[in-house]
């Protein structure tokens, strides 16, 4: 039955995404709920909770925080980032990749018009992304009842819903972005960042006064103005209409420009717009620096990447430097009148350390899971490297193994570094012009110090990809990542043990914007990270390549 | 002198999926083998096992005295190897990728890499994804030859290639011979190994078959011979002559189909007590003897019989 059509098919290939992601995502939204219900027991600690979620309004709406609904709400504010990688990735593959792979051209040879094609494939993604709304809805209701919530099963399944539609309008302009490249990994790039500016379009109202009229281009901002989960917020029907209407328009979009295109080629763009063709040669590149060696190879492939998300992650630190002042102006007075929350303040900071740095610490804490997301989709380019046969010419050449591998994380290692120095550079710039009383030597290991996190996650990814291939490397890091973040970001508040919030590298990060780095910490990190490379690369010299 | 490629005893499963069973065969300097199978047969494996790509579970290999998986990186000095389904970056063009192969093996002379490449017109400022099927196997062809290897191991060489660039490798393949390299080539197109190759091994569901010369394995095998004659004849006196394995009489019985396996004389000889109007014989193809091996009733994989 599941291969009788094409949207079936398609459904079935998205089996376990649905529950995985559903999955996932719904205990995603219902772990802060755990920790709410035990921080609200008090009226005082309620307000306690409201003013120090107000010092995050960057991340997302502070509306009633002190409910378990409003929490979770807030909480997840950012998480959409990580909640859309699952549409942007699959929308991106949906044409693009089939036609990658040639295997869009077989069915395509079928007697079926080729937009029908095209619409049972979308269909199905939608009707998946529902799958994962419903079960996120009955997960986050589920959740709801066991801690106390006042949200019913409607308010889980509209919030589901809201999240199902926001996650299409991200797959649709992924879909429609993959109509102009060439390859499936060049749209998910361009959404990828097209998804973070609308992310940080949408945090500017909410940092910046009068200013709604930016993050109203982002869809982001129209997601966010449902809150199922608020009691007494509800749903906002045109805001989740808009979002409708925006998936219908970019999907839409997306299937006329497929179906008036050579399957395999790209939509025409004016010929002013197109790079000038260049001549047939039999030239050869004699003086290009990055043929020289595995490693200068490595540096070739892994640069654009690496620009981008240094211009990411540099830019983050800057403009969050930049940024901490106004924000400090407008919650002085919310802190004012809210002494525990000043002293919150002022514990997290070391006691005397200004609001600026006790501030900025919480916000640098994104830096090292950002640098190891970065390292992730490194080692997703190397497992695809061995999966898809290119390390078969490198290793019949007379390189030995070990320094194949060991070239290919060195100029991934490079990378992080110069990731890690340019983001000190950014925010250390940014705080000499605004003039934001920073420690020089604690903001050089808060930005340097993600170096060896990052380095972390790649040995384990190599360590990994021994036996792994690429899907189940990168899920695998990904849940490492999402794992160690819950144990260091809600653990604490759901009181786990000491023993248990070791185990996450965060830990070890700490908070060096305030107290500097453990050196003890740094060289634990980089030990393990080494033990992590050694053992991958001791697999890796001994194992069947491409099998 | 020792053989170029020994192969020994080879062994290689893929956890409960067959690889090769227990392949042996020994190529010489200068030769041009062929190897020959059917799809999923162990031509690639037992040729990654030869590039150390795959660790063998039994059995041992060795290219120039050297031991295949000890040894692989001064193997590789020595050898050009071309994979089956050559994956490269697709980002790069044609030109960057053969210089960064040219670099990995330490420089290549220039003069001759660019002669290779006007050898088979290749384009090389395209990006390898925007290369036909067959522009593809051009790059991975030259990135093989282009360091004038001892020994070049090319898996379905000709698979992609216009007829113009298949002749133009059958050209290269009779150069490099001259010039004493040797050389593997898998195939399951006969005609180009009957062409190129000196030596021949059939392997069929991971077994080595049958090794030989080529002459040698045509041979062995079964060809027709139709003869006619000016008047009816008694085709039943053919059946008992030697090398004749079955007989078939014409429709207007003047003439005999005879299948053949061996000499040919004893037919002859009894063909000339009668007015012979015309003798066909039919000359034994590679296909022929491909067919035998792995047609349902050929021998099976431990008929193993060494013409060599």
């Amino acid at each position: 039955m599941w291969l009788s059509s094409v949207f079936l098919k398609t459904l079935r290939d998205y089996r376990i995404p649905i529950f995985g992601w559903g999955i996932g995502m719904g205990l995603v939204v219902v772990s802060p709920m755990a920790s709410v219900a035990a921080l609200v027991t008090t009226p005082q600690a309620r307000a306690q909770l409201a003013s120090l979620a107000a010092t995050f309004a960057w991340n997302a709406d502070v509306v009633a925080v002190d409910t378990i609904g409003g929490y979770a709400t807030f909480k997840i504010g950012i998480f959409i980032f990580l909640i859309a990688v699952w549409p942007l990735l699959a929308a991106s593959r949906m044409l693009r990749g089939e036609e990658e792979t040639s295997t869009l051209d077989v069915l395509l040879s079928v007697p079926r018009p080729r937009l029908r094609v095209a619409l049972e494939k979308v269909a199905a993604m939608w009707t998946a992304l529902l799958a994962m709304g419903l079960l996120i809805g009955l997960i986050v209701f589920a959740g709801g009842q066991k801690f106390g919530a006042d949200f019913g099963l409607g308010n889980g399944l509209l919030f589901g819903l809201n999240l199902a539609l926001i996650c299409a309008v991200i797959g649709g302009l992924a879909l429609l972005i993959s109509q102009f490249t060439q390859e499936r990994g060049t749209a998910a790039g361009w959404t990828a960042g097209l998804l973070l500016i609308f992310v940080v379009l949408d945090m500017v109202h909410r940092v910046v006064a009068n200013s709604e009229w930016i993050s109203r281009l982002s869809p982001i901002y129209y997601y966010n103005q449902t809150k199922a989960l608020v009691p007494g917020y509800g749903v906002n029907v045109g805001a989740m209409l808009l979002l409708l209407a925006l998936t219908l328009i970019l999907s839409g979009a997306a299937l006329w420009l497929f179906v008036r295109r050579d399957v395999g080629g790209t939509v025409s763009v004016p010929r002013w717009l197109r790079l000038p063709e260049q001549a047939a040669s039999q030239a050869l590149p004699v003086r290009d620096l990055s043929l020289r060696s595995v490693y200068a190879r490595g540096i070739g492939m892994i640069a654009m990447p690496t620009l981008w998300w240094t211009l990411g992650i540099a830019g983050f630190a800057g403009w969050m430097v930049f940024a901490v002042q106004q924000m400090a102006s407008r919650l002085s007075s919310l802190l004012a009148s809210s002494p525990a929350a000043m002293n919150l303040i002022k514990n997290i900071g070391g006691g005397s350390a200004s609001f600026e740095a006790g501030f900025l610490s919480a916000i640098f804490v994104l830096l090292p899971l950002l640098l190891m997301a970065f390292a992730v989709t490194q080692v997703n380019g190397w497992t695809a490297d061995e999966q898809d046969g290119r390390l078969e010419l490198v290793l019949a050449a007379p390189q030995r193994r070990l320094g194949v591998l060991l070239a290919r994380f060195a100029a991934l290692a490079s990378s992080t570094v110069f990731i890690g120095v340019v983001t000190l550079l950014a925010a250390a710039g940014a705080a000499i012009i605004t003039g934001v009383r920073v420690d020089s030597g604690n903001l050089a290991a808060a930005t340097l110090g993600i170096i060896p996190l990052g380095l972390l996650v790649a040995a384990v990814g190599y360590l990994a990809a021994g036996w792994l291939r690429t899907a189940a490397d990168t899920g695998l890091l990904s849940f490492l990542l999402l794992i160690w973040f819950f144990i260091s970001f809600i653990g604490p508040e759901l009181q786990l043990p000491d023993a248990t919030l070791r185990l996450s590298p965060f830990y070890y990060y700490g908070s060096p914007l305030l107290h500097g780095l453990a050196f003890t910490s740094v060289v634990g990190l980089v030990a393990v990270a080494a033990v992590a490379l050694g053992l991958g690369a001791l697999r890796f010299v001994r194992k069947d390549i491409g099998v | 002198m020792a053989a170029m490629i020994d192969v020994e005893a080879l062994t290689k499963s893929y956890g409960s999926k067959r690889g090769i069973t227990d392949v042996s065969f020994q190529v010489e300097e200068g030769d041009v083998f062929g190897f020959l199978g059917p799809n999923g047969a162990g031509k690639t494996t037992t040729i990654r096992l030869l590039m150390a790509l795959l660790h063998p579970d039994a059995g041992s290999a060795r290219i120039a005295g050297l031991d295949c998986w000890k040894q692989s990186v001064d193997i590789k000095r020595l050898t050009g190897y071309m994979p089956g389904e050559p994956a490269l970056d697709p980002n790069l063009t044609g030109g960057q990728i053969l210089e960064y192969f040219a670099h990995l093996r330490g420089g290549v002379d220039q003069a001759y890499l660019k002669q290779l490449i006007q050898r088979f017109e290749l384009d090389t400022s395209r990006k390898f994804r925007q290369y036909s099927t067959g522009n593809k196997r051009k790059v991975v062809l030259i990135q093989a030859f282009m360091h004038r290897p001892r020994l070049l191991i090319l898996d379905e060489p000709t698979n992609g290639l216009d007829p113009l660039n298949q002749q133009e490798f059958d050209r290269m393949v009779l150069e490099g011979r001259n010039e004493g390299r040797t050389f593997l080539l898998s195939s399951h197109v006969l005609s180009e190994v009957e062409k190129t190759c000196s030596t021949v091994g059939i392997i069929r569901e991971g077994r080595l078959v049958r090794t030989g010369d080529v002459a040698e394995v045509k041979a062995i095998k079964r060809y027709e011979i139709t003869i006619t004659f000016a008047s009816a004849v008694p085709t039943e006196s053919f059946k008992s002559l030697e090398g004749v394995i079955d007989v078939e009489t014409l429709p207007h019985g003047h003439g005999v189909h005879l299948t053949m396996q061996g000499p040919a004389d004893a037919v002859v000889k009894a063909a000339a007590h009668y007015p012979v109007v015309s003798l066909t014989s039919y000359e034994p193809s590679l296909e022929d003897i491909f067919l035998r091996y792995y047609e349902g009733d050929g021998p099976r994989a431990t008929d193993k019989d060494n013409v060599a």
